[in-house]
């Protein structure tokens, strides 16, 4: 990672967006938003409700245009949604295979598809339908769709939010080992400071609107933090105050 | 078990009501068959084989135009739901002419087609056709962007989206309306039939009438009754495809 890091110092970023402005009708979003997201960093973005983090994704992933400013990302990229990404008249595993690239040889298919279904623990719920499977098994099925993507990028908007606390717990871990299994570049977006202390590289506190980076914390290495971790207690205290929760 | 059992019942007491009220003489005669009557015109009818011709002119019918109909509607639902100008430009007309009796057609139909089946056809199209337009695009309409989004990502190009995103995700919206459809296009077909052609269960209602066989119209429509049933039961069975069964369980 610290390769990575100093390569971005270099200019070698990823993902980045320089001076970038976003506004609907009459709703300047985000102004002047500065960002850049080296190789498999897992920068995650918390801040007020509304303020625009998914609008931030969106212009990450590419499907809004900025206003003002310059997106560049080198790569494809996923997105992973709160709830009602999958596509409901699909089964876990054709949820899964449609994630595969497009050109995939259909042996390669199933064998990727097994070890997803494996991987994810759906095994047995690989010919259920997404309604037919509990909050947390979703989020495992829309995991499993955008990892086997095999995009460069990742991008997750509050994942697990809709998740009782034991299952989003459950899936943090999940997605820690995970990328550590298979390393991508990660912009995790979520309002919640413990989960965000627990796992980021990077932690970017937005602004209300129209959003801008507030402040960015470096966090120690390691991605399976405890709030007893060194210098977990310390982020979590600043982003507060950042937020003006304190 | 129920589920037979008690509208079996029901319709035993409504025919106990029925035979008892002909019997007692509730009703100036002519007015009303009694059960037996209708028994046996129902017998006369079948083994003549009219009845059967009756409804396989009708079914023949609604097949067409429903047909005709769903599949000039999908399309244009797919394109009104999906753009909006088209639907700005549209929609307020498909409104207009689904509001329209397609009974009121039968006059054009009539100079336009002539006499026969196809008149009748085009009123069950113009009957479906507006119907399933406006719940195409209403249903297109509502489809989650979340769901393109995720397409883009994936790299699926617009004619994918169509086929993998769109139609898929209307499917239950779209099983509902053709159930309505179905119903209506039955209950058209009747109308027309009284009209514009001289065979169908349409036909032979007003053709009983007209003879004063109020015994055959009332074999006409228990048998309208039973078919459109019948119709609804199949088209229900649509709901039950796992692919299409999401929008029903939740």
């Amino acid at each position: 990672m610290s390769e990575d890091r100093e390569a971005l110092e270099e200019g070698e970023a990823v993902l980045s967006l320089e001076g970038v402005g976003f506004d609907y009708p009459k709703l300047p979003v985000i102004d002047g938003l500065d960002l850049k997201v080296a190789k498999h960093e897992l920068v995650v973005c918390v801040g007020p409700s509304g303020c625009g983090k998914s609008t931030l994704l969106s212009l990450l992933g590419g499907h809004l245009a900025p206003t003002r400013g310059t997106v560049r990302r080198k790569g494809h990229s996923r997105t992973i949604y709160q709830d009602g990404g999958l596509f409901p008249w699909l089964t876990a595993r054709e949820n899964i295979a449609g994630g595969l690239p497009r050109d995939t040889a259909p042996e390669t298919r199933n064998k990727k598809i097994a070890e997803w279904l494996e991987i994810t623990r759906l095994g047995e719920f690989a010919n259920s339908y997404p309604h037919q499977l509990s909050g947390g098994m979703r989020q495992r099925v829309e995991l499993a769709r955008a990892l086997a993507a095999e995009t460069d990028i990742l991008l997750l908007d509050e994942p697990f939010s809709a998740l009782d606390y034991q299952s989003r717990t459950r899936m943090r871990r999940e997605l820690v080992a995970t990328l550590a299994e298979r390393p991508r570049t990660v912009v995790f977006v979520t309002h919640d400071i413990e989960e965000a202390v627990q796992i980021a590289d990077r932690v970017l506190v937005l602004a209300s609107r129209p959003t801008h980076v507030r402040r960015i914390l470096e966090l120690p290495p390691g991605r399976s933090r405890t709030p007893a971790s060194p210098g977990a207690a310390e982020a979590e205290q600043a982003i507060m105050d950042e937020l003006g929760l304190s | 078990m129920k589920r037979f059992l008690y509208p079996a019942v029901t319709g035993l007491v409504i025919l106990g009501i029925w035979w008892i009220a002909s019997a007692a003489g509730a009703f100036p005669i002519g007015t009303v068959p009694s059960p037996p009557e209708v028994a046996t015109a129902y017998g006369e009818e079948i083994a003549s084989g009219r009845l059967i011709a009756d409804v396989i002119a009708s079914l023949y019918r609604v097949a067409w135009g429903f047909t005709a109909g769903v599949l000039a509607a999908v399309p244009l639902g797919l394109v009104v739901g999906r753009s909006l100008a088209t639907r700005q430009a549209l929609l307020p007309w498909i409104n207009f002419f689904r509001s329209l009796s397609p009974i009121a057609w039968i006059p054009f139909a009539i100079v336009w087609f002539g006499v026969g089946d196809p008149p009748a056809i085009f009123i069950l199209f113009v009957a479906v056709f507006f119907q399933i337009t406006l719940a195409t695009s209403a249903a297109v309409a509502t489809v989650p962007k979340i769901y393109y989004r995720v397409a883009e990502d994936m790299g699926l190009s617009d004619s994918d989206q169509l086929f993998k995103i769109t139609l898929p995700a209307i499917m239950p919206q779209l099983v509902t309306a053709l159930r309505v459809a179905i119903g209506v296009a039955w209950m058209v077909v009747v109308a027309a039939e009284m009209i514009a052609v001289r065979s169908g269960l349409g036909f032979l209602i007003v053709d009983a009438r007209n003879g004063l066989r109020m015994d055959l119209v009332v074999c006409g429509m228990i048998t309208i009754g039973t078919i459109g049933i019948g119709l609804d039961v199949l088209f229900a069975r649509l709901t039950k495809i796992p692919s299409v069964r999401w929008g029903f369980d939740r």
